[in-house]
């Protein structure tokens, strides 16, 4: 794919978006019955269905249980209808592994670990269709989630991806900008609030001179996210005060 | 079949409740559970389907995704039908032990299950129609199962929503063009058409059988057993009935004992009964879906963003 395609000369993408816009995002949550919490998350075509369980006890309970805090337990499940091939991927593939651990790394800071001790937080991830930012998409639905469970956190945890065409920062790329040859592609995650970093990822190489504007438009987006992400929260709310005051009554 | 730890009282109340005619939930032995389905939902597949079964919208969930992909024939495989795989994934939001590696085993033994319902004159799919071009190409249905939620009977939940998979999966044309050379040979070329209108149903799904599971509790048996009915089982079977009331499959899970065969000959007598008010059914839930359907087009947040 070509620069020139990437970004026409009137500044619009493959799909339409403005060099700054994200994509269109739809969140729910309280998806799941069995769930402690679960969220379901669209970004774009990405798709990302994510169940919370915890605080509970340990599978493993000698090995791993910790006196002071919870451990967080992360796996990742991607379908085998996710990509426009058809591919299944084995328990033990890297990629997510790696992005397991990047997820669970990222709410070892932002759960507050010390209210559970010796006991489990378990965050499992499905990606029901992959069109770019998996690991953005996997923190978000997860914050979800784990506020729908009802989890002590710090601060809600919101990833964006951004990248770099023509010296012109992209913000939020999709499966096809994502997978362009030379395309950078930086990933970060924010606690709005005090706009500390949680989780930053970069590929490809970007010049030390525009690191910081790609940096600042994906905070940027991190800040639109975490509305939507509030605006979901308030809804389910919303909607089981709804139904305890049916019940109520 | 997944762990559910029962006191001895607990299985007492539920054995003699069987044999006396009662369940927990109020059902009959041979009643089943309220069933919630949805197809079309994931966009990038051929077909798909979401079931679940169980009151109060708490059940055993499974989400089945198909995706047609074209093969190239090698020496060695028959050369004019087309095939199905299967796989299916327990997801540990079902049951804790399932994380990891711990659900290997119960996927393998759904797979293979479905892999034998399927693959084979008895699913009623016309495998020589999936056929492009004999000795070239051929397709290849990818059956794709993930259980999200188990609360007994896991296999009518996924053969539920695998024949609602397949009876909404839509394969694109393939136009073939066969030019004879110098030798007097056909040479064919097939040209799949990229038209996201002009698409075929798969031939024969309508005669896919359902499966009926069986649970034995002290002297009497029940059907579509709930968590805690077959964690006090004590021997199932499953056993799939085509629509021409064919007994396409059968497989006994023992947990703790066998069946006595004039059980089992009166067993497979009533799944034939069964699957008759379950065809039925199947086709009713399954017509109310597709009329419910606002659009024809596929939409994956429909089944997750609004109630299901």
């Amino acid at each position: 794919m070509s620069r020139q395609e990437l970004l026409s000369p009137e500044g619009l993408r493959i799909d339409g978006r403005r060099a700054n816009e994200l994509r269109r995002i739809a969140c729910k949550a309280s998806v799941l019955n069995t769930a402690d919490g679960s969220a379901y998350y669209e970004q774009g075509n990405t798709k990302v269905l994510v169940a919370v369980f915890g605080p509970r006890e340990p599978r493993q309970r000698t090995a791993l249980q910790q006196h002071d805090q919870a451990i967080i337990n992360v796996e990742f499940n991607v379908a085998p209808f996710s990509t426009s091939e058809r591919r299944k991927r084995s328990k033990g593939d890297k990629r997510l592994l790696e992005i397991s651990s990047f997820v669970r790394q990222t709410f070892e800071g932002a759960v507050q670990r010390g209210v559970y001790p010796r006991s489990q937080i378990d965050i499992y991830v499905h990606l029901l269709q992959h069109d770019g930012g998996m690991l953005e998409a996997c923190v978000n639905a997860a914050t979800l989630a784990l506020v729908d469970a009802g989890i002590s956190m710090d601060d809600y945890v919101c990833a964006c991806t951004a990248g770099l065409v023509d010296e012109q920062p992209l913000l939020d790329l999709n499966g096809q900008e994502e997978s362009a040859i030379n395309m950078p592609g930086l990933t970060v995650a924010v606690l709005p609030r005090n706009g500390s970093i949680a989780l930053l990822q970069m590929e490809s190489k970007i010049h030390a001179t525009k690191l910081d504007d790609v940096m600042q438009l994906a905070i940027e987006g991190c800040k639109h996210i975490h509305k939507k992400l509030d605006e979901a929260v308030l809804a389910a709310a919303n909607d089981l005060a709804v139904k305890l005051n049916n019940s109520v009554q | 079949m997944t762990s559910l730890i029962l006191s001895p009282a607990e299985q007492d109340f539920i054995t003699r409740g069987v044999e006396g005619g009662f369940r927990a939930d109020g059902r009959g032995s041979l009643d089943r559970r309220q069933v919630t389905l949805r197809t079309n939902m994931i966009s990038q597949a051929n077909g798909s389907a979401r079931c679940r079964m169980g009151h109060l919208n708490v059940g055993t969930d499974v989400l089945v995704g198909i995706k047609a992909e074209v093969n190239t024939w090698t020496p060695g495989e028959p050369d004019n039908i087309g095939s199905i795989v299967c796989n299916v994934e327990c997801s540990p939001s079902a049951a804790q032990e399932f994380e990891g590696r711990g659900a290997d085993e119960l996927n393998i033994e759904l797979t293979q299950l479905l892999d034998r319902i399927l693959n084979g004159p008895q699913s009623g799919i016309c495998l020589e129609k999936l056929c492009i071009i004999p000795k070239q190409a051929y397709w290849v249905l990818h059956i794709d199962a993930l259980v999200l939620d188990v609360k007994g009977g896991i296999v009518d939940t996924l053969i539920w929503a695998t024949r609602a998979a397949l009876l909404s999966t839509k394969l694109p044309r393939v136009v073939v063009e066969s030019i004879e050379d110098e030798d007097g040979n056909l040479q064919s070329e097939f040209d799949v058409v990229d038209d996201a209108e002009d698409q075929i149903a798969v031939e024969g799904v309508n005669n896919l059988p359902l499966t009926v599971t069986f649970n034995q509790i002290g002297k009497r048996y029940v059907i579509d057993a709930s968590e805690q009915e077959e964690a006090a089982t004590q021997a199932r079977i499953t056993v799939a009935v085509s629509p021409s009331m064919d007994i396409c499959a059968v497989q006994k899970s023992g947990i703790l004992r066998g069946f006595s065969p004039s059980l089992l000959t009166e067993i497979l007598h009533t799944a034939c009964k069964i699957a008759r008010e379950e065809f039925s059914r199947f086709k009713d839930t399954f017509a109310a879906v597709l009329s419910n359907q606002s659009s024809n087009e596929a939409n994956t947040g429909s089944t997750f963003l609004g109630a299901f």
